[in-house]
């Protein structure tokens, strides 16, 4: 145990939830410092919570502490409270299991996972007394590199980071330590060692490749300054999740977090193809864990952790092969131990119907549908496969089973969408009321009646994805749907069994400018932060009035990356990253989208998109 | 089925985890230690737990307790190997004890708590505190304003203090409390009141408190004592007047 804490007693008991900032969790690993030649800073830009649920860090932090020569702290970002404290003080951000201060490590990694996440890398460098700036570091500093899919479209963010690991955390960072001590022991510029990393793949060094723009503002070409290193960074990729490692023994918080539970991934990638989905097509192809495999690491991350809870982790946990089989024991051994079982992203049928009656109390339980728009056009657009037959079917069938709790999630401003899409979504809230009241008669109510929350989201473009082309709208335009649709539900029938929410407009322009952003964002997000701009994720800290004057006084126009109309043959910021699908692909994808029509799924046929030269996963299994 | 209660001890960065977080802690703990917990029942069964007493965040202690019923154990001090084998550092089980059928929970059974009261290096008071405090101490009455449900009431907290030992040069103060449900003192309350009768203000926070024991009530014949859950020796018995 670690009983030296950076920050004096008086001060954590000064301030909100000191178990964020004293480390000593149970399964958090110490090393004895003399005996490593890395230490690594493991970051999630975000307050404790958030960051402790995230299982990407706890793979890379159980991988690299197997690894006998390197020690992997965390590091999140303290809240507002501790900030100021540490800025009063003069205290230097420190990593949680040694204490010491952040500056003092080899490497600072950083998980970026959402766009709204940039200034708090900004803030943990401040807080740090790291440079901000890569141009500025020297071997006084830690290597400064990011992963995530924010790395699909790292442009915004060049100016901050040494380097980009692009793909799958679990392949390249052998290689990168190895090179690492070797240009320590060699004495080599840290220049040098950058160079040597980017001749790996899936390594990107931003500082090594010149941007030049057109007289429009698109990009001309970004080439490499040397000719040694890839001209564009393909992803890197877990062949086989069997053989690669998994975390067993996940650090266990004291506080409550947001993911408070083992959570077993099952499979990466996905199938469905769904237009507006990022991830989707990141982590193509599909690759399945074995069942025999899974069911070890769940009895083995069990009892290591003492959790209560288990959930399944996956994009579209319903597509895995052998999921019968894998809930049956989980249920067998769960109930066993008194576990609980979650099981997000299931898809509503008989079957999830009849596993969710046997893990959850149904009358406190909610079914999720993510039809995602209100009309069958509009979900052949996005290529979203449900229909409303499958949620009137799966609501009936639930309401049978004792359901009476409905969320159902749409989103606003997709290509294409007319007034007619937008009044569906009411249409379909009151169809699912409607199957309620005829599926379950007056006395068998038992005084319950049926409760609907529809949401909407604003829908953001991104990189990678077919949509990639698609203009998005202004704030005026969503807030115009969003009454729209909320006019159209008080139109319907059931309207008073219908609860409507929707998302802040501000926050989801902010993150299409980023999302689709390109290396002149650099200087707009590091003057954002100067003028306090932090934690924009969270609603009540967001300053989008501090945001547009900053685009303002640094000459950039924001709509230049949201509502603009892209041309086909534009070269996107990103374009310099491969993730494994061509964008020959995504624009027919585009194409077809736009003349309405729907795509196979990778299961039913092969459409070419490219990850197919991975070599693995889907693209290799037999075609239903 | 058996009921046993358990001794632990709570130190160094783990005295910043709060009384729901360490309930937590301990029903993982419990999980991982493979022990033969006793269920509730119901739709979502819990861990048949309890604890005696919160302690406060910030505070270390050499003496918790909780009560904890199991269907099945191989013996007790197995019970205590395979708790220690999970526990973090910061936290130990010092002993277990079987309770009797009949036995009270730690949670009504406590009657006083042991602390031994330091103040925090950087926030050490610019007076004499010691012996000013020992002189406190020795007054008739010792009034404080309790919070109460309905408001504030005046309290007089000399009753409530069983015993104090005051150490010099180690600039610190050992007090045995009153903490029962009729009445607890809380030694922040018992600091402030002095404080406030120098017509100075305690610092939030100035306080290092550790708790050293909790005791349960006890009679012996005639003989009214008071005496940690788990001990035995007779010295640690506190005679209670009358």
């Amino acid at each position: 145990m670690n009983y030296n804490l950076a920050v004096p007693d008086e001060i954590l008991l000064s301030i909100e939830k000191p178990e964020r900032y004293i480390g000593n969790e149970v399964n958090s690993v110490t090393k004895n410092k003399a005996d490593v030649d890395i230490r690594f800073a493991m970051c999630f830009p975000d307050v404790y919570e958030i960051g402790m649920s995230h299982l990407g860090i706890q793979i890379l932090y159980g991988m690299f502490n197997s690894y006998e020569d390197v020690w992997c702290e965390r590091v999140y970002s303290p809240w507002t409270d501790m900030d100021a404290v540490l800025r009063e003080k003069d205290i230097p951000l420190f990593a949680l299991e040694s204490q010491d201060p952040v500056k003092d490590f080899d490497f600072l990694g950083f998980t970026l996972q959402y766009e709204m996440c940039y200034t708090n890398i900004l803030q943990i460098l401040d807080l740090s007394k790291i440079a901000l700036l890569a141009k500025d570091r020297t071997w006084d500093d830690p290597i400064v590199i990011g992963g995530g899919p924010c790395t699909y479209n790292p442009e915004p963010i060049t100016d901050f980071f040494d380097i980009f690991y692009i793909g799958e955390g679990e392949t390249k960072y052998r290689e990168i330590f190895d090179l690492y001590k070797k240009a320590r022991k060699d004495g080599i510029s840290r220049t040098d060692f950058l160079h040597e990393c980017a001749k790996l793949q899936g390594i990107y060094v931003p500082a090594f490749y010149d941007v030049k723009y057109k007289e429009d503002g698109t990009i001309l070409s970004m080439l490499p300054i040397y000719d040694d290193i890839p001209t564009v960074i393909y992803k890197e990729m877990c062949l086989d999740l069997n053989e690669t490692f998994y975390p067993t023994k996940p650090v266990v918080p004291y506080i409550k977090i947001t993911q408070d539970r083992v959570v077993l991934e099952i499979m990466r990638g996905c199938i469905r193809g769904c237009r507006f989905c990022q991830a989707g097509q990141l982590y193509k192809p599909l690759r399945e864990k074995d069942v025999e495999h899974l069911k070890e690491l769940a009895v083995e991350a069990l009892n290591n952790t003492g959790y209560e809870e288990i959930s399944l982790s996956s994009l579209s946990s319903s597509d895995y092969t052998q999921l019968p089989e894998l809930i049956d024991f989980l249920i067998k051994s769960c109930n066993e131990k008194k576990v609980n079982i979650s099981l997000p992203s299931l898809r509503i049928d008989a079957f999830s119907l009849d596993v969710m009656s046997k893990v959850q109390d149904v009358k406190k339980s909610s079914l999720t549908f993510a039809p995602e728009a209100g009309t069958q056009r509009m979900r052949d657009v996005i290529n979203k496969g449900l229909t409303e037959e499958d949620i009137l079917r799966g609501s009936h069938e639930a309401f049978l089973g004792g359901w009476n709790k409905v969320k159902l999630y749409f989103m606003l401003g997709l290509p294409t969408e007319t007034d007619e899409d937008i009044l569906g979504i009411g249409d379909i809230a009151n169809k699912v009321a409607v199957e309620y009241f005829e599926t379950v008669p007056k006395e068998k109510r038992n005084g319950r009646t049926i409760d609907i929350v529809a949401s909407t989201s604003f829908f953001v473009p991104k990189p990678f994805t077919p949509f990639q082309w698609a203009p998005m709208n202004t704030k005026e335009e969503f807030l115009d749907k969003a009454d729209k649709t909320r006019k159209g539900i008080m139109s319907q029938l059931n309207q008073k069994h219908i609860k409507y929410n929707w998302h802040e407009a501000d926050a989801s322009m902010m993150e299409g400018v980023l999302a689709r952003g390109d290396r002149r964002l650099n200087e707009v997000i590091l003057k954002a932060y100067k003028k306090g701009c932090i934690f924009d994720a969270w609603g009540e800290y967001f300053h989008f009035d501090i945001w547009m004057e900053t685009f303002k006084e640094c000459g950039i126009d924001p709509f230049f990356y949201t509502t603009r109309e892209r041309a086909d043959d534009e070269i996107f910021p990103w374009d310099i990253i491969n993730c494994g699908v061509t964008k020959a692909f995504l624009l027919r994808e585009w194409k077809t989208a736009l003349s309405g029509k729907k795509s196979s799924n990778c299961r039913q046929q092969c459409l070419g998109c490219g990850a197919a030269s991975y070599g693995v996963g889907v693209c290799f299994k037999e075609r239903t | 089925m058996n009921r046993l209660r358990l001794k632990f001890s709570k130190n160094g960065p783990i005295k910043f985890i709060g009384h729901l977080d360490v309930m937590r802690y301990f029903q993982k703990a419990i999980r991982r230690a493979e022990i033969d917990i006793k269920y509730s029942e119901g739709f979502s069964p819990h861990q048949v737990i309890s604890f005696a007493q919160p302690l406060s965040v910030g505070a270390t202690s050499d003496g918790e307790y909780m009560d904890m019923t199991v269907n099945s154990m191989k013996s007790v001090s197995d019970v205590m190997n395979r708790l220690n084998a999970v526990m973090n550092e910061g936290i130990e089980i010092l002993a277990i004890k079987e309770l009797g059928e009949r036995e009270e929970k730690a949670m009504t059974a406590a009657y006083a708590a042991k602390y031994r009261i330091r103040f925090r290096n950087s926030l050490k008071p610019d007076f004499d505190w010691i012996n000013e405090f020992e002189a406190y101490l020795k007054k008739d009455k010792l009034s404080a304003m309790k919070k109460t449900k309905s408001g504030e009431k005046e309290i007089d907290m000399k009753p409530l203090i069983f015993e104090y030992n005051i150490d010099k040069e180690d600039e610190s103060v050992d007090l045995l409390l009153s903490m029962s449900s009729a009445a607890t003192l809380k030694p922040a309350l018992l600091f402030g009141a002095f404080f406030n009768s120098l017509n100075k203000e305690l610092s939030t926070n100035a306080l290092d408190v550790h708790r050293i024991d909790i005791y349960r009530y006890m009679e012996d014949g005639e003989t009214k004592y008071i005496e940690p859950f788990i001990t035995d020796d007779i010295n640690t018995r506190f005679i209670l007047n009358g």
